[in-house]
């Protein structure tokens, strides 16, 4: 039995829709990342769940039980917010044991969970601080902290992250991915941040204008992007999409790339797996992820280019160039003179991984199975 | 002093020359010759001024040649911030007059002898005779106004005619219910005890009030009944003469006695159980309601209800009765009106034209002057008949009060001059003068008590001790009358409280000032 | 040294004023007010200590000392009235203090807008109604003959009570219909600082399984605590401040007893008699005495709650 399914789900502000009739169904102990640009829905669709908005329609169910009418506290749920929602007037220990105060709990019950939760969180030391007194990244753990004494059958967080600074956040992100495998509890994670996405989900749900674009483990939806907005979400740099027409060139299709200057044409073959549902004639977008270019053009197909940035990352380097006027962006190893890269006139194109997509729906043609 | 006798003397000379080529209708009337222009801070009533518009003004300014200019502003809404205003401010104009609340005479002589204001006794002894003949008649008002120096600093307000308040009752309810006027203290009782039960109304409900009152002066008024007196003045709660000597009614024996009595028959519903807060509006209210039946107020205004309440009230009769007879067989009347008003002119110490103004201010005590400004201007407000000032029919018939048209014109604004009752006799309502009528003829109006001007010392003491115990006996005359505390009992310890607050101090320079005052009689 | 800080001090200030000009004279109106409107009239608080007569001028008067103040201090009645302003004061705060804070949150929990906006504004009507007219009303409700509030006390059997004349009647109703004036707008302090609570707080609250009460309780009260602190150090700061328009309008000398405060004895002795040095005498005191309930308000708040004006 899933913890909590979503099934036609849709939210509308008035006459404004925000969400489009969503399915989605989470498998207990699972770590489900929503993830999307802001205005895609996700935080609306976590609200529903936690039972902070109304369900327009469609039902939310946790636990086998439908909860479209179910007060948030009586959905068994734990949220954790962005702002962390400390309440400034309570120190630490008691941010931690409101939920438990509320309901009523025995007071040894609560001591125990609150001195439990701060160990597993290292807020053991700060428990008497005020949340003016704390870090931002302490902060976040009381709040998480306060989701965790409630042993909730979900666990929702909701852009937990986005006040944190980059270092902070790292690190924050692996502390609950930790903390995921020590409670082994249903989670709903919402996030604008691929990578938090990437690194955190056990399955990933990327949406977009409140539809969900792909459902998968990250490496299925960084492998194999269902459609040109996920493509070009997961990953960073983002993969590259390239116009091209496809032509049959002695027999084998190929992705051609125009010229945009009378110049010549430039193409690729395409991939087997795409190759069975492509045509002739047929506008798609080529795509190509930074990683899959190399400068050291051998066997494999090349493309001409020019470069005209090179920003060195350290370890490897992008080039930011055009191939028949369209921007593309590769990754490559950085050489120890930089200048070098600047004169690449030629890439070489790991075919097999490349993606096609149909231009006018940014589907995949890729043969599914 | 010397070059203004010297200036005086070569205007005399001058107007003498002038003299003859005057027009002679002019010649005893003009002060000076070539206009001559004074200012004069004038602000009354809180919201008018002084101005050169008036009717009254522009002849006056012609027969006289004095030119008035008013300095108060118009802006003000208060008459007495103006007064402070410009005393404060220290640029005083040539005149400083109108009205400014009870205390304008104190400030007068207050800063008359802090050197704001001239002394006026000799000026009025050599040139202005009218002033002189009204005080020599009235010495009563010279000593009023007087300060603690015997000097004279301003020109007071004299109204005319005695009486302000009498006691009027419902002679159709009496008739109804077979009662006659009540004359003594037990049928006054029996009649408001009549009122009370006997449903004189007619309208089944006991809902009567058997006396009521408009204002604090007479909620308690009923004690005069026991000779008590309410107060000395037409000010609430003011001192009194007992044969010479300065003492407050609130502290008499009699008062006792009277408020004892007063507080049980507001107790038994006999007066208005809501008398000190109904406010102004009680008379209107109860009378309007057939509710009231016994009030002392004002003779004019009271008896205008008799035409107003005509035609809703079947039989209203309303009319006044002679004060009853007191438990010791005595007949008086306590209130009265004010013989000075707080209120006239005065000239200032700046002023370089002294002579003339008091010349000026003279001529509102000539016979032209009086009628100038009790009547307005012949042609305009009154006719001459037989002789004497008539207000035209115009006048008396118009929706506008009689007082107020004056005001427009000019007339009857507290400058310093001598009010005529005739001019208000000519529109008061024949009950009314039928009630001044006979309350003249019974002549037993109480003595009213002017006032004194206390000095520096004086003053002090005064100031020290006396707004407390006013108001220590103003709320311990309602705790009585409510009935909080009973009056036998709390005596004792009343007396011996104001004699510690100071009574007898304040008495004694009271009495002092008192003594300096009007001690030469 | 003192002459070269300071002409340090002053070198600065005009390059300040150069560079920062416009802010400077964005700030000048405030500035003129306060150096007009209440700087410039302490010069005159030395009448306190003066003879003061208005045509002398303040220059002019001579001095006295402290005798105004033995005046005042040997006045049994202006005792009173002190510990009567005192006493209605206190009772104001006990009583009418909450009364707002109470409104603010339950108008927060109204969830109709349009129902919300009705009850505030017939709450804040009363405000804009002059005092007069409130003190017009007051006396009409409570007429022992005609009035509302004794003819339903009239069903009961109770007989008519005279409130206005009874002195233990006149606190409650002072307070009472000074609640009724000012409750609802001064709610709005309040509403304007529950506004500034995170909405978060009260979903994570929700989340967590508190119920309105313990919202309320838990998380609006505690927020807004900041607020309430800074209104009562201000209002105890007035402690020793009735406003006189309306207890004249309210009083009778045979209320006196428990209504005469300072400000209306003020009125009745200082400024209808024109004895303006005793009058600032006693409103200098009384201010005194304001600055150290502030200061001493202030200075616990600030250890006790950590909130404080300054």
């Amino acid at each position: 039995m899933s913890a909590v399914v979503i099934s036609d789900v849709v939210k509308r502000y008035g006459a404004l829709e925000v969400v489009h009739g969503i399915n989605l169904a989470i498998e207990p102990k699972e770590f489900v990342v929503l993830v999307g640009p802001s205005g895609c829905g996700k935080s609306t669709t976590l609200r529903m769940v936690a039972g902070l908005e109304d369900i327009s329609d469609g039902t939310i169910s946790i636990g086998g039980r439908e909860v479209n009418k179910v007060a948030p506290k009586d959905r068994d749920v734990a949220m954790v917010f962005q702002n962390y929602a400390l309440y400034p007037h309570l120190d630490v220990a008691e941010n931690i044991a409101f939920g438990l105060r509320v309901r009523r709990e025995r007071r040894e019950v609560v001591d125990k969970a609150v001195t439990e939760a701060a160990q597993i969180l290292g807020l053991t030391e700060y428990l008497k601080r005020k949340p003016a007194d704390l870090s931002g990244g302490q902060r976040q753990r009381v709040a998480m902290g306060r989701a965790i004494v409630r042993k909730p059958k979900v666990f929702l967080f909701d852009e937990p992250l986005s006040n944190l600074d980059a270092k902070l956040r790292t690190y924050m992100r692996a502390e609950i991915k930790r903390l995921h495998r020590r409670m082994e509890a249903t989670s709903i994670y919402v996030t604008h941040d691929q990578v938090e996405a990437m690194t955190l989900a056990d399955r990933i749900v990327i949406m977009s204008n409140g539809h969900i674009e792909q459902v998968g483990s990250p490496m299925e939806v960084f492998l194999e992007p269902a459609n040109t907005f996920v493509a070009s979400f997961i990953g960073s740099p983002p993969m590259n999409l390239v116009d091209a027409m496809v032509m049959n060139v002695d027999g084998v299709l190929h992705g051609v790339i125009a010229s945009d200057d009378g110049g010549s044409n430039q193409s690729l073959p395409l991939p087997e797996a795409f190759a069975a549902n492509a045509r002739e004639g047929q506008v798609v977008k080529l795509g190509i992820r930074p990683e899959a270019m190399t400068v050291h053009a051998g066997e494999a197909p090349t493309i001409d280019c020019s470069i005209d940035l090179v920003e060195p990352l350290g370890a490897e380097a992008l080039l930011h160039g055009r191939v028949n006027g369209q921007a593309f962006i590769a990754k490559a190893e950085t050489p120890l003179d930089t200048a070098e890269l600047w004169s690449v006139e030629r890439l070489g194109i790991d075919v097999a991984r490349m993606h096609v997509f149909d231009a006018e729906t940014g589907k995949t043609l890729k043969t599914r199975g | 002093m010397k070059a203004i006798l010297k200036g005086v003397s070569a205007l005399a000379l001058t107007a003498a020359l002038v003299a003859p080529l005057a027009v002679s209708a002019q010649e005893t009337t003009r002060i000076v010759d070539e206009p001559l222009e004074l200012t004069m801070h004038f602000h009354f009533r809180d919201k008018y001024v002084y101005t050169q518009d008036w009717p009254v003004e522009q002849v006056v300014a012609e027969k006289t040649g004095i030119h008035i200019r008013n300095t108060a502003s118009l802006a003000t809404t208060s008459s007495r911030d103006a007064f402070n205003l410009l005393i404060a401010s220290g640029n005083l104009p040539d005149i400083v007059g109108g009205d400014a609340g009870p205390t304008l005479k104190d400030d007068f002589i207050r800063y008359g002898l802090e050197g704001a204001f001239i002394p006026l006794d000799d000026l009025i002894e050599e040139h202005a005779p009218n002033l002189k003949a009204f005080f020599d008649s009235r010495p009563e008002v010279r000593q009023a106004i007087s300060g603690p120096d015997g000097h004279i600093y301003f020109i007071p307000y004299v109204p005319d005619g005695k009486f302000s308040r009498g006691w009027f009752i419902r002679y159709d309810w009496l008739e109804k219910l077979g009662l006659e006027v009540p004359e003594t203290p037990e049928e006054v009782y029996d009649v408001l005890v009549a009122f009370r039960d006997q449903d004189p109304n007619g309208n089944g409900i006991k809902d009567e009030v058997p006396y009521f009152a408009r204002d604090e002066v007479d909620a308690v008024r009923l004690i005069n009944l026991w000779d008590a007196r309410v107060s000395g003045s037409e000010r609430y709660g003011d001192f009194a003469i007992y044969d010479g000597k300065v003492r407050h009614p609130w502290a008499e024996e009699n008062y006792k006695v009277g408020i004892g009595h007063v507080a049980d028959w507001y107790a038994e519903g006999l007066i208005d159980k809501e008398v000190f807060t109904r406010g102004s509006r009680s008379r209107e209210y109860l009378l309007g309601n057939n509710l009231g039946g016994m009030i002392h107020d004002w003779f004019a205004s009271t008896a205008t209800y008799n035409t107003a309440l005509a035609d809703e009230i079947e039989g209203f009769s309303l009319r006044p009765m002679l004060p009853p007879r007191t438990v010791s067989g005595d007949r008086f009347e306590d209130a009265r009106r004010q013989q000075v008003q707080p209120a006239g002119w005065a000239i200032s110490v700046t002023n370089e034209h002294p002579v003339e103004t008091i010349k000026y201010f003279d001529f509102w005590f000539s016979p032209e002057g009086r009628i100038l400004s009790n009547f307005g201007v012949e042609g305009l407000t009154y006719e001459m008949v037989d002789g004497k000032p008539q207000f035209t029919e115009e006048v008396l018939t118009s929706d506008t009060p009689v007082n107020a048209q004056l005001w427009e014109v000019g007339a009857q604004v507290p400058r310093g001059f001598w009010q005529d009752y005739e001019y208000e006799r000519q529109w008061t309502n024949e009950i009314a003068l039928e009630g001044i009528e006979m309350y003249e003829e019974c002549d037993c109006l109480r003595e009213e008590f002017l006032g004194v001007a206390l000095n520096a010392e004086e003053k002090e003491i005064y100031d020290r001790y006396w707004p407390s115990i006013l108001t220590y006996m103003t709320e311990m005359q309602q705790t009585w009358v409510l009935g909080a505390e009973d009056v036998d009992t709390g005596w004792d310890a009343y007396v011996e409280r104001l004699n510690s607050m100071g009574y007898d101090r304040v008495i004694a320079v009271m009495q002092a000032a008192y003594d300096r005052q009007y001690g030469a009689q | 040294m003192m002459q070269v800080r300071l002409s340090h001090y002053m070198r600065t200030l005009g390059e300040d004023l150069r560079r920062d000009w416009q802010l400077y004279l964005l700030v000048a109106p405030m500035i003129i007010w306060f150096l007009v409107f209440l700087y410039k009239p302490m010069h005159g608080l030395q009448i306190a200590f003066k003879d003061f007569s208005i045509f002398r001028g303040i220059e002019a008067s001579p001095w006295v000392g402290l005798a105004h103040f033995q005046e005042l201090f040997a006045n049994e009645l202006f005792i009173r009235s002190f510990w009567n302003t005192i006493t209605i004061s206190f009772l104001g705060l006990v009583f009418a203090f909450p009364v707002p804070i109470i409104l603010a949150l339950m108008f927060n929990e109204v969830q109709n807008a349009l129902a919300r906006r009705w009850a505030q504004t017939i709450v804040y009507l009363p405000h804009f109604i002059s005092v007069v007219i409130v003190a017009g009303i007051v006396i009409n409700f409570l007429s022992p003959s005609t009035g509302i509030v004794n003819t339903a006390l009239g069903w009961f059997g109770i007989a008519p009570i005279y409130f206005l004349t009874q002195p233990e009647w006149f606190r409650p109703v002072f307070i009472g219909s000074s609640i009724w004036k000012e409750a609802g707008f001064e709610s709005i302090v309040y509403l304007a600082a529950i506004a500034g609570v995170s909405p978060t707080l009260y979903e994570s609250a929700r989340v967590d399984g508190a119920s309105r009460w313990q919202m309320v309780w838990r998380i609006t009260l505690p927020c807004i605590l900041p607020t309430i602190i800074i209104m009562l150090i201000i209002r105890i700061g007035n402690l020793v401040e009735v406003g006189f328009e309306y207890i004249i309008l309210l009083y009778r000398p045979s209320t006196y007893q428990t209504a005469d405060v300072v400000s209306t004895f003020i009125y009745r002795t200082g400024l209808q008699g024109t004895q303006y040095d005793l009058a600032t005498a006693a409103g200098l005191f009384n201010a005194v005495i304001a600055f150290v309930l502030v200061y001493t308000a202030n200075r616990i708040s600030r250890k006790v709650s950590s909130t404080s004006l300054w």
